[in-house]
C-alpha cells in the first residue's frame, strides 16, 4: 500500500525528471529510493490521514465555536422562514412589531398561479373563466371577502364546502413558507404588497434565517453560565486528586514495592496492574458497576451489617467521587508504574549494595535513593497525565454519566453532552465546539510547555547520513 | 540486593490493595456460568443460561455475531492502515533529511497527546457532510487517524535504536535509502512491528467514543456499542448476560496481553489514556 500511494503521487515528478536525465538511466524505484524527497514521500499517507481528520477537525472546531450550529439550524446551509417565532423575534429583537403584523396577515389573490393550480385541481373551467374576467389582479385583505366576492359570480361553487376549496388555492401568505435565499423572501414579501427599508430587510434576513450564524454568544453564554464555573472546579477537583493519589502517588507505591520483591511476584503484580488498563472500559466499568450496584458485591457484604442496599455509586455525590476517582486512578496508576519501574531499574545495584551495608533501612534507600532518581520521570508522568486526565470523559459517561446531579460532570463531559448527546435531543454543537475550543487551547500550551520542558532538541536530533 | 529486607509486608501490603481487582476479575468469569441465591455472593447452581445470547439474538438488538464481525473488521484493518503507515512516516522521521523535519516531528509530539473530545464534534459534522456517518469506513479512517501520531513516534522511537553502521553499510552497497529501508531496516524492526500491531488491535478492540459516536446503528454497531447499550437498557437488566457478553468481548483483549505482555508493557509506558 505504501508503495502504490507513492507511486502515485510521485509518477510524474520521476518521469519528468528521467526525462532531463544525463547520467545513467535508473528505473524510477531507484530515483525515488535516492531522491532527496523520499523522506517527504514516506511521510505523505501520514500526512493526508492526519491532515483529514486531525488537522482539519482541530481547525474546524475552531470555526464552530464561533458559531451558533445546532440541531435546529442543521450543519448545512439554512433556508429563509417566516414563521410564529421568527415574526415573534422581529417585533422583540428590532422592534417591528407593525411590520410583523403586517407580514402575518393572509391576503388572497386573484392571480394566474392560483387558477391554474384550481385548474390542474378540477375545478370547473367555467367558474375559473369567469373569475379571471371579473377579479384578476385583485386582493382581499380577508377570507371572507374573497368568499363573498365569488358568490357574486354566476358559474359559482355548488356549495359552501366546493367555494372554501376553491378560496384557498388564492391564499397568498409569506408565514410558513421556506425561501431558498434572501432574494427570494424578500421578493415574495414584496410581492405580498409590503414594501422594506433597507433596515427592515435585514432585520428579516436576520429573524428568518434558520441556517447557523457566526457569532460569540457561546463564549459570552460559557462565561454567565454558573455551571460552567462548577463544572471547572470538578475538573481541577477531579485532575489533581486523582494525579495525586493515583497517577503519581500509587504508581510510585507500586514502582517501589514491587522492587523490594522478587521476580515472581512483581510480574505478578505488574500484570495484575496493567489489567485494569487493557481492559475495555464498557467492561471495565461494568465490573465496577457489579461491585456498587444495590444488588452488588459491596451491598451484600455489608448487609450482614445492618446496611440498606444501595447503589454505592450514584447514591451520594462522595461516593460518586470516590468511584470515579478508584475507576481513573486504577487505569492511570499503571503507567506511571511502568515508567517509575524502568527508572528504579536503571539505578546501579552497587547503590543498594553499599547502602545496605552501612546499614540504611529501607525507607533510608527510598529516600535517599529512589526518590532522587525518579525526579525527572516524575515530571513527566505529572505533565503527560494532566492533559489525559484533564481531556478523559469515557469513564464518566459509562459510569455515571455526571451524576448525581450533576455533581461530577467534567469539561469533557459536559462538551460531549452539550454537542452530541442529551436528553432533550436538541445538539448544540456550536456551544460544544467552543467548549471544546478551551481544552484544544489548554492541550496546546500545555503540550508545547512540555516540549521545552523536556528538551526537545534531543529527540530530534538530524540524520547521520546525509 | 535487598536480602536484609523481610519481603511479606510489601507483598502483604499490595496484595491487599490488588484484591479488588482480582475480585473484580474473578466474578466476572464465575457469575456467567453460575447463579447465586439473592444476597449471596456463593453460587448454588451450575448454569448455561447467560450464555443464551450466543444462540438466540435478543430482541432490539443486533446479532451478537454481527456484532462481533464488525469489532473484528474495525480493530483489524485499522492496525493494518496504522502499521503500514507509521512504519514509513517513523523511517522517514528518524533517519530521513527533508525540509521542515522538526516541524513535523514538533506536530506529532503535539498531536500524539492531543485530547479526542476535542476534534469529537467536527469529525461528527465532517462524516455527516461526507455521507461517512454510520458506517463502519469512516469511523475505521479516523480511529486509524487519531492512532498514527502514536504509531509514528512510537515507530520512530525504535528506528532510532538500530544502529547506523546497518544503514551504511547498504548504501555502501549501493542501495538506495527506499531499499535500505524495505530491505535492512524493516526486519530490525519487526518485534516494534508486532508490538504496535498487538497494541493498534486492542485499542481498535476496546475503543468505545468514536463508535457510540459516529457509527452507532444496529447495523455497523461494534462490541462495546452493543454491551454499553445492553447495559444502559433499564427495562431488561441481567448482571449476569452484561458480564458474559463482556466477557465474549474480552477473551481477545486477554489472551494477547497474556502472551505479549513484555511487548505490550513497552507500548503503554509511552501509553496514551488516562
Amino acid at each position: 500500500m505504501v508503495n502504490t500511494t507513492i507511486e502515485s503521487t510521485t509518477d510524474q515528478v520521476v518521469k519528468a525528471r528521467i526525462g532531463r536525465s544525463t547520467g545513467p538511466q535508473l528505473n524510477w524505484l531507484q530515483k525515488i529510493g535516492n531522491s532527496k524527497y523520499l523522506g517527504l514521500y514516506l511521510l505523505a499517507p501520514a500526512g493526508i490521514f492526519v491532515l483529514l481528520f486531525f488537522v482539519i477537525p482541530v481547525l474546524l472546531t475552531g470555526v464552530f465555536g464561533f458559531t451558533n450550529m445546532s440541531t435546529a439550524t442543521g450543519i448545512t446551509g439554512g433556508a429563509y422562514l417566516a414563521n410564529q417565532s421568527s415574526m415573534q423575534a422581529l417585533g422583540d429583537r428590532h422592534d417591528m412589531a407593525a411590520l410583523a403584523e403586517q407580514i402575518n396577515q393572509v391576503v388572497y389573490t386573484i392571480d394566474e398561479t392560483g387558477l391554474t393550480t384550481a385548474r390542474e385541481a378540477g375545478i370547473s373551467a367555467a367558474t375559473l373563466m369567469e373569475l379571471r374576467a371579473k377579479f384578476l389582479g385583485q386582493s382581499f385583505d380577508n377570507r371572507r371577502d374573497a368568499e363573498r366576492a365569488i358568490k357574486k359570480l354566476n358559474n359559482r361553487p355548488a356549495n359552501t364546502r366546493a367555494l372554501k376549496v376553491l378560496v384557498k388555492y388564492f391564499e397568498r401568505s409569506v408565514i410558513n413558507t421556506r425561501y431558498d435565499s434572501k432574494a427570494e423572501i424578500l421578493a415574495a414579501i414584496d410581492g405580498f404588497g409590503v414594501s422594506l427599508t433597507p433596515e427592515q430587510q435585514a432585520a428579516i434576513i436576520d429573524v428568518t434565517y434558520t441556517g447557523w450564524v457566526f457569532s460569540t454568544n457561546n463564549f459570552k453564554r460559557m462565561i454567565s453560565l454558573p455551571d460552567t464555573k462548577k463544572t471547572l472546579i470538578n475538573t481541577l477537583f477531579f485532575v489533581f486528586t486523582t494525579l495525586i493519589l493515583f497517577n503519581v502517588g500509587f504508581a510510585l507505591v507500586l514502582a517501589v514495592s514491587t522492587h523490594y520483591m522478587d521476580a515472581g511476584p512483581a510480574g505478578f503484580f505488574r500484570s495484575v496492574w496493567l489489567l485494569p488498563r487493557i481492559t475495555p472500559p464498557v467492561l471495565y466499568v461494568l465490573m465496577w458497576k457489579w461491585l456498587a450496584w444495590d444488588t452488588g458485591f459491596i451491598s451484600i457484604i455489608l448487609g450482614p451489617f445492618g446496611v440498606e442496599p444501595k447503589n454505592w455509586l450514584l447514591d451520594s455525590p462522595t461516593n460518586a467521587w470516590t468511584f470515579i476517582i478508584l475507576i481513573n486512578g486504577m487505569v492511570g496508576a499503571s503507567m506511571g508504574m511502568l515508567i517509575f519501574s524502568s527508572a528504579i531499574k536503571a539505578i546501579p545495584s552497587s547503590l543498594f549494595y553499599a547502602s545496605e551495608v552501612d546499614g540504611a533501612t529501607r525507607a533510608q534507600q527510598i529516600r535517599h535513593i529512589i526518590l532522587p532518581q525518579l525526579r525527572f520521570p516524575i515530571l513527566f508522568i505529572t505533565c503527560y497525565q494532566t492533559l489525559s486526565l484533564l481531556t478523559s470523559f469515557e469513564y464518566f459517561l459509562l459510569a455515571t454519566e455526571g451524576g448525581p446531579g450533576g455533581s461530577t460532570e467534567v469539561w469533557a463531559l459536559s462538551t460531549y453532552f452539550k454537542a452530541l448527546n442529551n436528553y432533550a435531543g436538541a445538539l448544540e454543537y456550536g456551544y460544544g465546539a467552543a467548549l471544546a475550543l478551551v481544552l484544544v487551547v489548554v492541550g496546546v500550551v500545555l503540550s508545547i510547555l512540555y516540549l521545552k520542558l523536556f528538551d526537545f532538541k534531543t529527540l530530534t536530533a538530524a540524520p547521520k547520513i546525509e | 540486593m535487598t536480602g536484609n529486607y523481610r519481603k511479606w509486608p510489601m507483598i502483604l501490603f499490595l496484595g491487599i490493595m490488588t484484591a479488588p481487582i482480582i475480585l473484580m476479575y474473578f466474578y466476572l468469569f464465575l457469575d456467567t456460568i453460575t447463579n447465586s441465591p439473592p444476597g449471596s455472593l456463593i453460587p448454588n447452581e451450575l448454569t448455561t443460561e447467560h450464555w443464551r445470547f450466543l444462540w438466540m439474538t435478543i430482541p432490539g438488538r443486533p446479532s451478537i455475531w454481527v456484532a462481533t464481525w464488525n469489532t473484528f473488521l474495525f480493530a483489524s484493518i485499522t492496525t493494518l492502515i496504522v502499521l503500514v503507515i507509521s512504519s514509513a512516516a517513523g523511517y522517514s522521521l528518524s533517519r530521513l533529511n527533508m525540509p521542515a523535519r522538526s516541524f513535523f516531528l514538533g506536530g506529532i509530539m503535539v498531536l500524539h497527546a492531543f485530547p479526542t473530545v476535542t476534534l469529537l464534534i467536527a469529525i461528527f459534522l465532517i462524516l455527516q457532510m461526507l455521507g461517512l456517518y454510520n458506517t463502519l469506513f469512516g469511523v475505521i479512517m479516523v480511529k486509524a487517524s487519531l492512532e498514527l501520531p502514536f504509531g509514528i513516534w512510537i515507530m520512530k522511537g525504535f528506528y532510532d535504536t538500530v544502529p547506523w553502521e546497518i544503514e551504511m553499510a547498504g548504501i555502501q552497497d549501493g542501495a538506495t535509502r527506499f531499499q535500505v529501508w524495505t530491505k535492512l531496516m524493516l526486519p530490525q524492526v519487526k518485534p516494534a512491528i508486532m508490538a504496535l500491531g498487538i497494541f493498534s488491535f486492542l485499542a481498535g478492540w476496546s475503543e468505545f467514543i468514536l463508535p457510540l459516536v459516529l457509527a452507532p446503528d444496529n447495523e455497523v454497531q461494534v462490541l462495546s456499542v452493543y454491551l454499553a447499550a445492553l447495559i444502559a437498557d433499564d427495562n431488561n437488566f441481567d448482571m449476569a448476560l452484561f458480564k458474559s457478553v463482556g466477557l465474549l468481548y474480552v477473551v481477545p483483549v486477554i489472551i494477547p496481553f497474556v502472551f505479549f505482555q513484555n511487548r505490550l508493557m513497552n507500548i503503554y509506558s509511552g501509553g496514551n489514556k488516562g
